[in-house]
């Protein structure tokens, strides 16, 4: 189900009173859940029986670890629970990328013959539900969490559905709590979920499915297009991406918080980052902190040395990448932030860095930088990103035919941010500024966009 | 268990989450000010449609019918009516037969109609691809004007010859006018379309912009939204196209209106459904029924089908479902014209007439008793 439907409308209509009406008795959490897996399950039901089967085996793995004394077996159950999660990620998501590179490697060395193809379809969501639940048993292995005994409300923070299919990766010690203390809903929870919910609908809709229509024109044959054209058409997808998902995240937010949840922010004006440090701080926090917190500092974060701190941050950007989706494109676009990241740790830390060079010249570098990364995320193929950065350089110049009603559309939202960040925020946080903006926000959506909805960039993730 | 590590050692620098107290943004409502945008919202949505047409220059001629490639535009069709209700003193509704598939504006059986009684009195409100059961849906949304008015319907029996045309069949069968159909309730087996499309027609139906902004797309954006169209003018402005031409119909006949035998085509062994089992008969007398129901003074014209066309088995099976549906309407008194086939040379297909069989068609008509006296008759039945 997608939260931009009239789907989620009629879904969210019946769930919500009913929530209201439940939210302080025991049935609380068996309604959430029900609503949680209707919403999963609209999909493919099908998929119920994977989300089931990660819950069922963490929750377990945990209470088999609240029952051991011994180290050594709360440490099997961890590994239990880490390699179930790990094992459905790599059989749903990368056995086709896997069986594809093997099959190449034995084509190449002249060995006649083929793996079979999986033929296995990624469920939505299954890389974001997989990290929160892995989250839980490694959190309450290094004793930062409490057990959860109730099976049903674990289910439920599993599979909570405003941010099941897409994030925010919600932490156990952030939501769990909140499922556990009595619901509390005040009108300030209804008038806020509604305004991000709105705000999300508009990002999705209006901005991120209408530079979809160019980025996807151009992108779908990059060889055809000029400089101008694929120049612009990568900005657009840097756009589009943000919208998209920061959008989704607005949107889970706001249905979360008019169900009294506070979820975890996700997006912080990204493209106003000074470095790409700073961009990673503001860009998918709840992954990025996931991977500092999982994988970063397990590795050693900063404390073996330079080199060690290199490579620890090189190989998590990698994973990050290689999370994102099966694919070279994927990898090259982690190695690519890791690079970067690696070559301006040092430099962002100075104090000309900091105090000499001038924020826009900064915020213009990292976007650049982001853009040209985002052509391998969104290549279809690595011959295509690199056919998109060969003509960039060398074809010629000529019309872009970028729609000026999409330029204006960036330039308003971008003018935005600059203003939020600014000592301007005073005027966008007037009453009748943020009433107007809303109005026209709504009226927008009933007017402009076309009829059909298109689904979320990062649910292929 | 593993120490805590230090957070100073931590070099993927994150925001700090919880010092930002909402969002990364200001757009944050009370709840007054969200009664205030959502009154003001509703305002809005309801008259711009109101005054965008107040505001549009377009002015249906003599015989005017839809657009063929505005045969979605269910709005336009609202006003249309609205506009028919209060200049004329019939309006024929009906499939693409009342349309006219074959001829030009001026050849339709209304225009003939019009010819032969003189002035200007019968309104065509065909709209192509009108089976009964989406007929059913015109009539009972953009229709619901239709008040106290002389309504000449037609009913193109050729609707009810086989069980994919009824949309009997599991089998998806792709038809015309699917936001016309009831969505759930009564099913409609050969009706495929998810959920998720099907809540979506209704809310449509529900909301008074959605027509209006289809109206737009389908008039003045050819056919697409406004970001769409962006990307096709990329420096184009999309609120001042230069396109209402489209608004008026081509001078040309949708196809070409040749002899049906000189066209090529064959005998037709129809199986005909069940009468008492049909989905398109059913839909048809809600239609009746739903027009009496609103004080429309309601005569039905059957046909005339292209008999000529039909094998011998399938003609007999015809006519047996075409004296039940007299006897219906004669059980419901409900005044009607069942024409007898006209002759072979008239018709481009099964069902439709060429302009002659049109003309044909109305002195028919204009010669029925029954008919006269409908249209010598108050508006009110």
């Amino acid at each position: 189900m997608l939260f931009h439907t009239w789907t989620f409308v009629v879904f969210f209509a019946v769930a919500w009173p009913v929530y209201l009406t439940v939210g302080n008795t025991r049935l609380r959490d068996p309604w959430l859940l029900l609503c949680s897996y209707t919403f999963y399950g609209w999909w493919n039901p099908l998929y119920l029986a994977l989300i089931a089967w990660s819950t069922l085996v963490d929750y377990t793995a945990v209470t088999l670890m609240s029952r051991s004394a011994k180290d050594r077996s709360r440490k099997i159950w961890l590994a239990l629970s880490v390699c179930n999660n790990l094992s459905l990620l790599s059989l749903f998501k990368y056995a086709g990328f896997v069986t594809d590179n093997v099959n190449a490697l034995l084509a190449w060395t002249g060995v006649p013959y083929d793996l079979p193809a999986p033929g296995v379809l990624l469920p939505v969501g299954i890389s974001f539900y997989t990290f929160q639940s892995m989250s839980y048993t490694i959190d309450y292995y290094r004793g930062r969490i409490a057990r959860e005994s109730n099976i049903i409300r674990y289910a439920t923070f599993v599979s909570l559905f405003p941010q099941l299919v897409a994030g925010p990766i919600e932490r156990a010690k952030n939501l769990l709590p909140q499922l556990r203390s009595p619901s509390r809903i005040g009108v300030s929870d209804v008038t806020d979920g509604l305004s991000l919910f709105v705000v999300g609908l508009f990002k999705k809709i209006a901005l991120a499915d209408y530079l979809a229509l160019y980025v996807d024109k151009v992108y779908a044959d990059p060889a055809r297009h000029a400089a101008p054209a694929l120049i612009l058409a990568t900005f657009a997808f840097g756009w589009q991406i943000y919208f998209d998902f920061s959008g989704y995240t607005d949107m889970a937010r706001g249905a979360g918080r008019m169900l009294g949840f506070r979820l975890m922010l996700n997006f912080n004006h990204p493209y106003l980052a000074t470095g790409l440090g700073d961009f990673w701080g503001r860009w998918h926090i709840s992954l990025s902190t996931w991977f500092k917190d999982y994988v970063y500092i397990p590795l050693g974060g900063n404390r073996r040395g330079t080199l060690n701190t290199y490579k620890n941050m090189a190989l998590t950007m990698l994973i990050s990448g290689l999370w994102h989706g099966a694919a070279w494109t994927f990898l090259i676009w982690g190695a690519l932030h890791a690079v970067g990241r690696a070559a301006t740790r040092r430099l962002e830390s100075t104090s000309f860095y900091r105090r000499k060079v001038p924020k826009p010249v900064k915020q213009a570098l990292v976007f650049l930088f982001v853009s040209f990364a985002w052509i391998f995320f969104r290549a279809h193929s690595l011959e295509d990103a690199l056919v998109i950065v060969e003509r960039i350089f060398t074809s010629g110049w000529s019309s872009a035919d970028f729609p000026l009603w999409a330029m204006a559309l960036v330039i308003m939202v971008w003018a935005y941010q600059f203003v939020c960040e600014s000592r301007l925020r005073r005027l966008a946080e007037l009453a009748p500024v943020r009433v107007l903006m809303v109005l026209l926000m709504i009226l927008y959506l009933a007017f402009v966009p076309g009829g059909d909805s298109q689904p979320f960039y990062y649910f292929q993730f | 268990m593993n120490k805590r590590p230090d957070k100073k050692t931590v070099s993927i620098e994150s925001a700090d989450v919880s010092a930002i107290a909402y969002a990364s943004h200001c757009v944050r409502l009370s709840g007054m000010q969200w009664v205030l945008t959502g009154a003001v919202a509703i305002l809005v949505v309801a008259l711009i449609p109101s005054l965008a047409h107040r505001t549009e220059t377009f002015v249906p001629g003599e015989n005017y019918r839809i657009p063929y490639h505005l045969s979605e535009d269910y709005w336009l069709y609202e006003q249309l009516a609205a506009r028919a209700c209060a200049e004329s003193k019939v309006l024929v509704i009906g499939d693409s037969v009342v349309w006219g598939q074959y001829v030009c504006p001026n050849g339709t059986l209304s225009s003939h109609l019009n010819e032969q009684a003189g002035g200007t009195q019968f309104a065509n409100l065909g709209v192509n691809g009108t089976h009964p059961i989406a007929l059913a849906g015109l009539i009972a949304s953009q229709g619901r004007g239709i008040k106290g008015q002389k309504v000449l319907l037609h009913l193109n029996p050729l609707w009810m010859s086989s069980p994919e045309r009824d949309l009997q069949t599991e089998r998806p069968v792709s038809f015309n006018h699917p936001a016309l159909v009831p969505q759930f309730v009564p099913r409609i087996p050969s009706y495929k379309a998810t959920i998720d499309r099907r809540i979506s027609v209704l809310a449509h139906r529900l909301l008074p912009q959605a027509g209006w902004a289809e109206h737009v797309r389908l008039a003045y954006l050819e056919n697409s939204d406004i970001p769409a169209w962006t990307i096709e003018h990329p420096f184009g402005n999309p609120l001042s196209p230069s396109t209402s031409i489209t608004l008026y119909p081509e001078d040309t006949p949708r196809r070409r209106p040749i002899v049906w035998e000189q066209a090529g085509l064959e005998k037709a062994d129809f199986a005909w459904v069940d009468m008492e089992g049909s989905l398109q008969w059913r839909a048809f007398r809600r239609s009746v029924e739903l027009l009496c129901r609103r004080g429309n003074n309601v005569f039905v014209c059957v046909g005339p089908l292209n008999e000529h066309m039909l094998t011998d088995t399938s003609l007999v099976r015809y006519r047996l479902l075409k004296r039940r549906i007299c006897r219906w309407l004669d059980d419901n008194s409900v005044a009607y014209f069942a024409a007898e086939t006209l002759g072979s040379g008239l018709y481009a297909d099964t069902s439709h007439p060429i302009s002659e069989g049109y003309a044909s068609l109305a002195a028919m008509l204009l010669a029925n008793e029954s008919f006269t006296t409908f249209c010598c008759s108050s508006r009110s039945p």
